[in-house]
């Protein structure tokens, strides 16, 4: 019996299978174009072949819809082969890739005569929740549906093939970890090992979109493939570390840019199948909260996140970095960073617009003109208690210039970009403090590119000391889109013990932030 | 001696272990799109089908396109990293040579004939936005490389004929889809041959579709500050 190795079925196998097929389920046996597509390759569906010296004895399927559930397809062992435990090896290395990809149940169906076969599924931890009359036609045998519930389970049970990327570093401390960050303008490499920073690698297409006014999908997602490569090689030159060095890999798969997402990803997965390391899929969003432990060792939790950048304005309570993030609010139209560039624009001002309008803004009388702060109105509160919306903030702004130019009237650029900004940041102060209160949480963690306003860390620092909130901003570098922070959150993972990401994971452009890591 | 491992997204996503001129392992998604999801585990299962270790590859070669942007992208920048993880080098390959490889390779007599008497291989595929990409071949040089003659370019299918009837061009063309494997042969021979596939960059064959707004220049001069 030790003879006999299982491993994955390939579509060359699908001669030996059918034979087996029709010896073992005669008339209800699968046509051979089924089998056949049910060996193509596809994330979904994994089959295994049992082989003795050379010969195929057995072959099983699993359905799988990775996070939700598993179906054994079928399962047969040849005849002459059967008492050898192979049922149960085949079975065992479905049940892993199921587990693997965090199935949380298993079901399937077995002839209600078929005592052998159900008492192997009982072993295994199947119950019997169903019963199908006359399933099995033309004998008219009924069905038993059985469940395995793996939240109920324990998760001993013999190691499956590798169809994720590689095994988990169960728990590893101070675990060297690749950090890949390419959902918008900028391609970040970051090294770290634990919650030390070894490298942080910037490459930004920022130069590129300036004459656009705003970033260019397209061209953010082609910038991504030019810089990868060189930004990969300095991260490992700076941190002096090799790839093989590395305990594990992480990257951003959500949210941002579709195309540009993409690109990181797929160097990912390549990375990790060609070093053979575990690959851990991650929010965007919780890398910017995640970040913290590179400068204190943890994220103090529960904690209040203002994350606002170009492409995202959100607000999120973290009771736990790993296992509870909750989105409060976000922005219903434009995000923070994308007002001020239109705004900038507008005033014949340059792009990116947050820092050229703080340089305006700097003389300015934040005080002169009484913009319209979104979303704050009692009737907002129902709906939008911390939901943000700059769009009209904007169209008031356009109008009020065009006003005034239609007067002829000499105005102030620096009054009304004081004023803009001042309506964007007392809204995004206000909001986080609130949250703060509502939530009797008594911290308030910035992140993101906006966080380089000089009057939004001001603003921010009086208001939460007012109210006994302790206030965190990590270091710029730190704050804008990078990569430390994506091999940070990684790091926490491994060091939790975590399972690695399948290979499997889509770029999302609007994961979810409660979705810490994809599997 | 070479392994090879080929990958080509610029359709679907196929990758491919060719050793010395054949196949170990083939695995073609036929899914134009979902690259960034199937290309994780396509690596896995054609270095499951060869048997082999990242390590035991010589090379990685990738199609460089002409394809429409996000899937083409996923290819290159997954052949950029494996190369670099196995610390080996990235051969780029225009992915119509493949299919122009392909078609000499398995060419048929009446095909022959065409080509002796001289016409020209158009290779086309979809471009989306009712145009195609094409190149013209005029045949395979004593390596196997195919020779391009032109291309490749991006056009609207019935501009691109008027172009090539002015011109004189006789073409067959051709159904052949595009394979990993090819890919590893165009590569190989092109090696052979002196070339050093160096050149790794996408071909996009078009402009980002971006528009630079309107300039605000009307109240720039009439404001102070």
């Amino acid at each position: 019996m030790n003879d006999v190795i299982i491993r994955v079925a390939s579509e060359s196998d699908l001669d030996a299978i059918m034979v087996i097929e029709h010896a073992s389920f005669g008339s209800t046996a699968w046509p051979r174009e089924s089998m056949a597509f049910e060996l193509e390759p596809n994330p979904a569906r994994h089959y295994f072949v049992a082989h003795d010296a050379g010969t195929m004895v057995g072959y099983g399927g699993i359905s799988l819809v990775a996070g939700h559930h598993g179906d054994i397809m079928t399962i047969a062992i040849a005849a002459e082969h059967r008492g050898r435990g192979l049922g149960r090896r085949l079975m065992n290395s479905m049940l892993e890739v199921a587990k693997s990809q965090k199935a949380a149940e298993v079901f399937l169906e077995v002839r209600a005569d078929n005592e052998v076969a159900q008492s192997l599924y009982r072993s295994l931890g199947f119950e019997q929740i169903d019963l199908r009359r006359g399933y099995y036609q033309p004998e008219n045998i009924d069905a038993v549906i059985m469940k395995l519930d793996f939240t109920n389970t324990d998760s001993s049970g013999t190691p499956g093939p590798r169809v994720a990327a590689a095994p988990a570093t169960g728990g590893k401390s101070d675990p060297l970890v690749l950090g890949i960050e390419s959902s918008c303008d900028e391609t970040g490499i970051g090294i770290v090992r634990g919650t030390t920073l070894l490298a942080n690698v910037i490459a930004s297409s920022m130069d590129q979109h300036a004459r656009f006014g705003g970033v260019v999908p397209e061209i953010a997602a082609r910038a991504h493939l030019e810089a990868l490569q060189p930004a990969i090689r300095e991260a490992l030159k700076t941190a002096q570390v090799s790839l093989l060095d590395l305990d594990a890999i992480a990257v951003t798969n959500g949210p941002g840019l579709a195309g540009a997402l993409m690109v990181g990803v797929g160097a990912a997965k390549a990375l990790a199948v060609a070093t053979g390391k575990p690959l851990y899929a991650v929010n965007h969003l919780v890398g910017h909260v995640g970040v913290d432990v590179l400068e204190r060792g943890e994220v103090q939790t529960p904690t209040i996140a203002l994350l606002v950048s170009g492409g995202h304005t959100s607000l999120l309570l973290v009771r736990d970095l790993l296992d509870d993030v909750e989105l409060l609010g976000e922005t219903i139209d434009d995000a923070a960073g994308e007002a001020f560039d239109k705004v900038a624009r507008l005033l014949g001002l340059g792009y990116p617009g947050g820092p050229q309008i703080d340089k305006a803004a700097a003389d300015g009388n934040p005080a002169a003109i009484r913009f319209p702060r979104g979303l704050t109105l009692p009737k907002d509160m129902d709906k939008h208690r911390y939901d943000f919306s700059f769009s009209g903030l904007k169209t008031a702004v356009a109008r009020w210039v065009e006003v005034a130019e239609s007067k002829g009237e000499d105005f102030s650029v620096a009054d009304v970009a004081a004023s803009f900004r001042e309506a964007v940041v007392e809204v995004l102060v206000g909001k986080a403090v609130a949250a703060c209160q509502a939530h009797n949480v008594p911290r308030l963690l910035l992140g993101g590119g906006v966080v380089a306003n000089r009057r939004l860390r001001d603003v921010a620092a009086a208001r939460c000391a007012e109210s006994d909130i302790e206030l965190r901003i990590p270091a710029l570098d730190l704050c804008t889109d990078n990569g430390a922070m994506i091999a940070a959150l990684g790091a926490q993972l491994v060091m939790a013990g975590r399972e690695a990401s399948s290979l499997n994971f889509a770029a999302d452009s609007t994961l979810p932030v409660t979705q810490v890591q994809s599997i | 001696m070479s392994t090879f491992l080929a990958i080509d997204t610029s359709g679907g996503t196929s990758v491919a272990i060719v050793h010395n001129g054949e196949a170990l392992g083939e695995i073609v998604i036929d899914d134009p799109m979902g690259h960034s999801e199937n290309i994780g585990y396509a690596l896995v299962e054609v270095l499951h089908e060869a048997g082999l270790a990242p390590q035991e590859l010589s090379a990685v070669v990738v199609g460089r396109g002409p394809a429409p942007f996000t899937g083409l992208r996923v290819g290159i920048a997954a052949a950029i990293a494996f190369a670099q993880g196995i610390g080996k080098p990235l051969l780029g390959v225009v992915s119509h040579d493949a299919i122009a490889r392909d078609f000499f390779a398995t060419i048929s007599d009446n095909d022959r004939a065409a080509i002796d008497a001289g016409s020209s291989l158009l290779v086309t595929t979809d471009a989306r936005r009712k145009e195609v990409y094409w190149s013209l071949y005029s045949g395979l040089d004593s390596l196997g490389a195919p020779i391009c003659v032109d291309g490749p370019h991006v056009e609207k299918p019935h501009d691109l004929e008027d172009q090539l009837d002015q011109k004189n061009v006789q073409r067959i063309t051709t159904d052949i889809a595009l394979s990993a494997v090819s890919l590893a042969q165009v590569a190989a021979a092109n090696l052979a041959g002196g070339h050093t596939l160096t050149d790794v960059t996408a071909l996009y064959l078009r402009a980002p579709d971006a528009v630079e707004p309107k300039a605000h220049g009307k109240f720039g001069k009439q404001v102070s500050s």
